[in-house]
């Protein structure tokens, strides 16, 4: 197999809670733990998990919008936090980012035209002219009429807005897009064609995607394979079939069990989690999910499970799995 | 047929704008049977917050006007009403919760006060020790555990589904009859969701209570309501029981729908089925049909007139047919619930 796109090691990201007259450092919201996980070009890795589960944060450190306390992100093959200046400028023509909400990540005082031809003003690439006949392209590339340069992100429904989102990643022919819950602010039949337009892209452009959202139905339609963080750590890694098959990991299947399906009548087993998930500035010692777990034992308080291959195409992080596949199955 | 708790008919309501009177809800009508739910579901700007924002009679005054149509909670016209009437009917016979209940709650105010509150305006002259008791139980009961310290703190230092389960406290202190939710769950992480819904389920099923469940997503209706209320662009598409709805959807617009959805089960990384297109703004609706501009079977006569909405209900399905009484006149007396409405001029074609 080739070298992988991007290869994220150990990275870990810690934010300092401060309190007091001095802001002492009185602890550390543990955002993102000891994440590992590859991505290799033209395929989408999904990252999934609830609001808090530090998936956003593993995104923006990537693209260095965030340091990370501890780990590494390599780029192809190269250390990212070992970057210039320099370095980094061009390194970011390869890597770019579609956020949810276009409204905010779109400057509203500027035409769409403006919008679209600000990462080529700061790659210093083309001249006026080519740069507004690229804008145009990219509106058509997305599906949008050439004649929306003009117009204001305002003019626009969201699902429009986001389709100038994407065009402006898609501007200077990045290798990896990390799609920061694009989707999920998006009506249903807006939403299934914007992505559409992902899968289009990515087949025609050999993209990358990192496709971080909290909807297992949609990160498992558009990813190759699904990552399930809970509260800063990696549970679970698997094929985007495995996944809701046979998901070994207890959160993961209680995630999938949730998961509301416009099926009615359709006897399943429902698990359903007690509780909240534990603060992220003091996470339970062990495995983080053993305090809402149904099946946790000493073992689980205690010790941090490692990482133990299922298949080929998926490990977990679970001290049990063996002993809960065995009760209920595949 | 038991005569429904709630009917809304013939319901048009919009707002004055700077451009202008905006229509946003036109000619709605159903009706809510005792302790089922009915699912109002479309998508953003469909009119079913506003629907819902009507029959509590909240549409946001000077603007919001219910222009025409009855609002008829047993049988008393609600559109109609005195303000103070309907400052009874709020609360202690139709409840509501929202969406994002940070922005319902006061976030200056204590918990505890808050639910307080609610406890009072239903109940007159209670003692601060009865009404301690009385919200402990409250928070009990939607699961909140160790409400003693809950009541103490203040909204931001409870968690999204916890701010939910306080609403829905304060919403059934006055032991309503009909609880709207509109979108109680869509802020909240699939798993606090599952709970939620549990929840919901579990105090529908105690009381008896009969909801109106607002919501964009399909999952959530098939897995809860017992009947839906389609909308698109402020008219209602199609109305049928939940199993019907999934199983033989018959307008474009709600086939489109379900089939744009990603399934667990289907292959992933293959194009979506999608609805083309965007809805029309409220300002330049089609004549006819709202959705003909997006349908693959419009023709000429769907952007000229507006399909009306009929019964589209097979035979079998609503009634055994080895039932010997299975006639015209026991067909017309049967629950509402059995029947599945369309406002389509081409729905055989789609049934076909």
């Amino acid at each position: 197999m080739s070298a992988p796109l991007l290869e994220v090691r150990n990275l870990t990201k810690f934010f300092p809670v401060r309190a007091g007259v001095f802001l002492r450092k009185v602890g550390d919201v543990h955002a993102v733990d000891d994440v590992s996980f590859t991505l290799h070009r033209g395929e989408t890795l999904g990252l999934v998990g609830e609001s808090g589960c530090g998936k956003s944060t593993v995104g923006k450190t990537i693209l260095n919008l965030l340091r990370p306390t501890a780990g590494q992100v390599l780029f192809e093959g190269r250390d990212l936090g070992t970057l210039s200046h320099a370095e980094w400028r061009a390194v970011r023509r390869d890597i770019q980012i579609v956020f949810q909400d276009p409204m905010e990540s779109l400057n509203a005082r500027h035409t769409v035209g403006q919008i679209l031809e600000e990462p080529f003003v700061i790659h210093k690439l083309g001249t006026p002219e080519e740069r507004n006949v690229w804008a145009r392209d990219l509106l058509e590339r997305v599906g949008l009429p050439r004649s929306a340069v003009s117009r204001f992100p305002h003019e626009f429904s969201g699902g429009q807005r986001q389709r100038i989102g994407i065009a402006r990643a898609i501007a200077l022919k990045p290798k990896l897009i990390i799609c920061d819950e694009a989707v999920s602010a998006l009506d249903v039949s807006v939403r299934a064609q914007i992505v559409n337009l992902l899968l289009e892209l990515q087949h025609d452009m050999e993209l990358a995607l990192l496709f971080i959202a909290h909807d297992l139905s949609v990160v498992r339609h558009v990813s190759n394979e699904v990552a399930v963080m809970y509260l800063g750590r990696i549970v679970e890694r698997a094929s985007s079939n495995e996944i809701y098959d046979q998901p070994c990991h207890p959160y993961t299947r209680a995630l999938v069990s949730a998961i509301p399906l416009p099926d009615p009548g359709r006897e399943r087993e429902r698990i359903v989690l007690e509780g909240d998930v534990p603060s992220p500035i003091e996470p339970p010692p062990g495995c983080r999910f053993h305090t809402r777990c149904a099946h946790a034992e000493r073992v689980c308080a205690e010790k941090t499970p490692e990482w133990e291959t299922v298949t080929p195409w998926q490990q977990v992080a679970c001290h049990r799995w063996r002993e809960l596949q065995e009760q209920t199955g595949p | 047929m038991a005569e429904p708790i709630l009917r809304v008919e013939n319901l048009c309501c919009g707002f004055h704008t700077e451009d202008g009177y905006i229509r946003v809800v036109d000619s709605v009508s159903f009706e809510c049977e005792a302790g089922k739910t009915l699912g109002l579901v479309g998508e953003s700007g469909c009119g079913k917050t506003v629907s819902a924002l009507a029959v509590m009679g909240l549409l946001p005054q000077p603007a919001g006007v219910v222009e025409e149509g009855r609002i008829l909670f047993r049988g008393e016209d609600l559109a109609s009403t005195s303000h103070d009437t309907m400052r009874v009917v709020r609360g202690q016979q139709i409840g509501m919760i929202f969406q994002e209940p940070m922005t319902a709650l006061n976030p200056v105010h204590r918990v505890g006060k808050q639910l307080f509150e609610a406890l009072r305006l239903y109940e007159s002259g209670l003692e601060k020790d009865e009404l301690t008791a009385r919200a402990v139980e409250a928070l009990e009961q939607v699961g909140i555990p160790d409400p003693e310290r809950r009541l103490r703190e203040y909204p931001h230092q409870l968690s999204g589904g916890m701010r939910q389960r306080v609403m829905i406290a304060m919403a059934l202190a006055g032991q309503p009859e009909i609880l709207i939710a509109d979108e109680p769950t869509t802020a909240l992480d699939v798993t606090v969701q599952a709970q939620i819904l549990d929840l919901l389920r579990e105090l529908q099923q105690e009381r008896g209570m009969t909801m109106i469940f607002i919501t964009h997503d399909l999952g959530v209706v098939a897995e809860f309501c017992d009947e839906v209320l389609v909308m698109y662009a402020g008219r209602i598409a199609e109305r049928a029981p939940v199993g019907q709805l999934f199983k033989t959807p018959r307008h474009p617009y709600t086939h489109g729908l379900i089939e744009s959805l990603p399934r667990m089960d289907t292959p992933s990384r293959t194009p979506l089925n999608t609805i083309e297109g965007v809805v029309p703004k409220l300002t330049e609706m089609p004549a006819g049909c709202r959705f003909s501009n997006r349908c693959s079977y419009a023709d000429e006569r769907c952007g000229l007139e507006v399909p009306a909405l009929e019964s589209c209900a097979e035979r079998g399905a609503v009634r055994d047919p080895r039932d010997p009484n299975h006639d015209e006149e026991t067909r017309a007396a049967e629950p509402r619930a059995a029947r599945h409405e369309v406002a389509c001029h081409h729905w055989q074609r789609l049934a076909a």
